[in-house]
């Protein structure tokens, strides 16, 4: 690639950076406005509640909300509803002893509410890299999956996703916010929920 | 498209000099300046003389010798003196030999001295900057450029990297961009790059989602990132200076990251399927060639080797992430890590005879460096903090990296050796993952 289309002019022509044209203002980023640009984010996004349109607001107490949409609405992503986290070990993805009886506690939910779909969101503490933590919030996800599925869940209510590092519940560093953040996550997919 | 880099400005490179043509070979001076722990040759960089009539209200004079300052303290060499012990006022004396005197500056302990003028002409700056051996009284070389007056950085960062070449037989590394994962003090995690020394700011990405690893195309025009902004993880390309992009999906799975091949052809991707992730070759259009290096665990962070033929990535088959290098060829995998029990987000020198990546020590993480071979490796940052992320500069001579040292994780610099780390100009918010461009034209 490196070789490819380059224009003669290119090898000595130095560059601008310009406001993007043609982009919303709060999308607009120029060169030397990064200070600016940096606190607008949080801001905006609550300036603009609807933003996270695929999600209920929350007056449901069964239906959930992604961790991806809690963080866009500057939300928790603590669990609260019927079905509870799982935990692991730092850089394990095999289910505990607990993480199996809630996993069990869960599953009866899930059987007692029979409409009800989950996705089930594979989460990692901050140490360590990110897209090694990405693989094992995935490998937790589906350890998840899998043991419901054992437990008679049918694989078609049970999606997976992996938020690695990125979503945590607390950002202290000391290992019991890291065990809250080695966690499994079930969210009642909206609009499907039971009562 | 939304945002893009524009091409601005034409920076002409006039030099040499000719008077200075042939003072290469002659000094003492000349191959690496300092080894392990050794001492930074001690150089002066006066302000420049204005030679034009127009006024300097650009700040030229200050702002290209601060810049040439800024990068020879990055590059750890160099031992840059203060400009408040210079005698000589730069807007009086000349800029050429025989018009300044070198005991003004052999005084003050220099070895070595960059001067040089400017002619400034409506937007545009006509630069001479010079290169002098202060023990020798000799020129060493002499460079001519102009451009607009606001690309003036880019002007200094050219000769900075030349007086790297003339001590080291090898161009500097400071025309060039780092891309890079910010908070920007917020809780989204964007794309963003910056030159070196931080100017030039560009946002890449701004979805208020999760966007992650960026690495560049080996041309230095496109940015390969992984972003949840349209949910699930996809990968996606950025050109730079038209503002395209392209996003890449597996048919069967999501990506959670990739690097594009060092001849553009090819993508190494991260895919992962009912929970397994594991290495896919696609083309450069994201089409899946075939899978590399299946297993039921955890495979990701593939980087190439610069010849393109191979692949080190992390894999924990072993029980614990550990570095293994992939042929493509014959789909040979072999174990690269053997000590410590957490090794990840390797990258392959461009240099080809090494891998940098990151480590466990304790509860701390630190940046390795071994040997494509394998053997011992070495520890290049302490543990009192956490280091990660390693990036190698496009000669292999440099490592930057991201560490949480001064309390959020900031960009940092560092020589292969592990000496000379140096904090990059930060953002506000947590700075993580970067990766450094080619060379810029």
């Amino acid at each position: 690639m490196a070789a490819m289309n380059k224009k003669v002019s290119c090898g000595l022509v130095a560059i601008l950076l310009l406001a993007a044209t043609g982009c919303s203002p709060s999308v607009a980023s120029k060169p030397d406005d990064a200070s600016a640009a940096s606190t607008t984010p949080s801001k905006s996004a609550e300036q603009r509640p609807g933003e996270g349109k695929r999600a209920p607001t929350g007056e449901s107490t069964a239906a959930g909300q992604s961790s991806l949409d809690q963080l866009r609405e500057g939300k928790s992503s603590a669990t609260s509803g019927p079905l509870k986290d799982i935990y692991f070990s730092f850089d394990r993805y095999d289910l505990e002893v607990e993480a199996r009886s809630t996993l069990k506690a869960n599953a009866d939910w899930l059987k007692a509410n029979p409409a009800a779909r989950i996705e089930i969101e594979g989460h990692c503490d901050d140490r360590g890299t990110n897209e090694y933590n990405l693989a094992l919030g995935a490998k937790r996800a589906q350890a998840a999956k899998d043991y419901l599925v054992t437990l008679g869940i049918t694989t078609e209510r049970l999606s997976t996703i992996s938020y690695g590092e990125e979503i945590p519940t607390c950002k202290d560093t000391n290992e019991t916010c890291w065990r809250q953040n080695r966690r499994a996550r079930f969210v009642i997919i909206p609009g499907r929920a039971a009562s | 498209m939304m945002r893009k880099i524009a091409f601005a400005a034409l920076l002409l490179v006039l030099g040499p000099w000719p008077a200075s043509a042939q003072s290469k070979s002659e000094t003492g001076v000349r191959g690496e300046i300092v080894g392990q722990g050794g001492l930074r040759f001690p150089i002066a960089v006066s302000p420049l003389k204005n030679l034009g009539t127009a006024a300097d209200t650009a700040k030229l004079s200050e702002g290209i010798a601060d810049t040439i300052v800024y990068d020879l303290d990055l590059s750890g060499w160099f031992k840059v003196l203060d400009r408040a012990a210079y005698i000589e006022n730069p807007q009086k004396s000349g800029v050429v030999p025989g018009s300044f005197d070198f005991k003004d500056w052999s005084t003050i302990g220099a070895e070595g001295l960059v001067k040089g003028g400017f002619t400034v002409q409506g937007d545009e700056v006509a630069v001479e900057l010079r290169l002098f051996d202060v023990f020798q009284n000799k020129e060493r070389v002499g460079k001519r450029y102009v451009g607009r007056i606001k690309d003036y950085r880019r002007i200094a960062h050219k000769f900075a990297d030349e007086i790297i070449n003339q001590f080291t037989g090898v161009p500097g590394v400071f025309n060039t961009r780092i891309a890079y994962v910010s908070t920007s003090g917020g809780r989204f995690k964007e794309i963003h790059v910056a030159h070196l020394d931080g100017s030039e700011k560009f946002q890449v990405t701004n979805n208020h989602t999760i966007n992650l690893s960026p690495s560049w195309t080996f041309d230095g025009k496109s940015v390969l990132y992984t972003s949840y902004k349209d949910r699930n993880s996809s990968l996606y390309l950025f050109e730079l200076y038209s503002g395209k992009e392209a996003k890449f999906t597996p048919r069967i799975g999501r990506y959670l990251g990739g690097k594009v091949s060092p001849d553009g052809q090819f993508i190494a991707a991260t895919v992962e399927t009912a929970g397994n992730s594991n290495l896919s070759l696609l083309d450069r259009n994201g089409n899946l060639i075939r899978s590399l290096a299946e297993n039921p665990g955890i495979e990701v962070s593939p980087s190439w080797s610069p010849d393109g033929r191979q692949l080190v990535f992390v894999s924990d088959r072993t029980g614990s992430p550990q570095l293994f290098i992939l042929e493509l060829a014959s789909s040979k995998v072999r174990r690269l890590t053997y000590s410590g029990n957490y090794n990840t987000s390797p990258e392959w020198s461009p240099r080809g005879d090494r891998i940098a990546y990151t480590g466990r020590v304790g509860n701390r993480f630190a940046v390795f460096t071994i040997a494509v071979e394998g053997g011992e490796p070495r520890k290049l940052t302490a543990e009192t903090a956490d280091s990660e992320d390693p990036t190698w500069s496009p000669d292999g001579r440099f490592i930057a990296f991201s560490s949480n040292r001064a309390g959020k994780y900031h960009l940092y610099i560092m020589q292969a050796s592990g000496e000379s780390q140096r904090r990059l100009t930060g953002s506000g918010g947590d700075d993580t993952k970067p990766s450094w461009s080619p060379r810029l034209e």
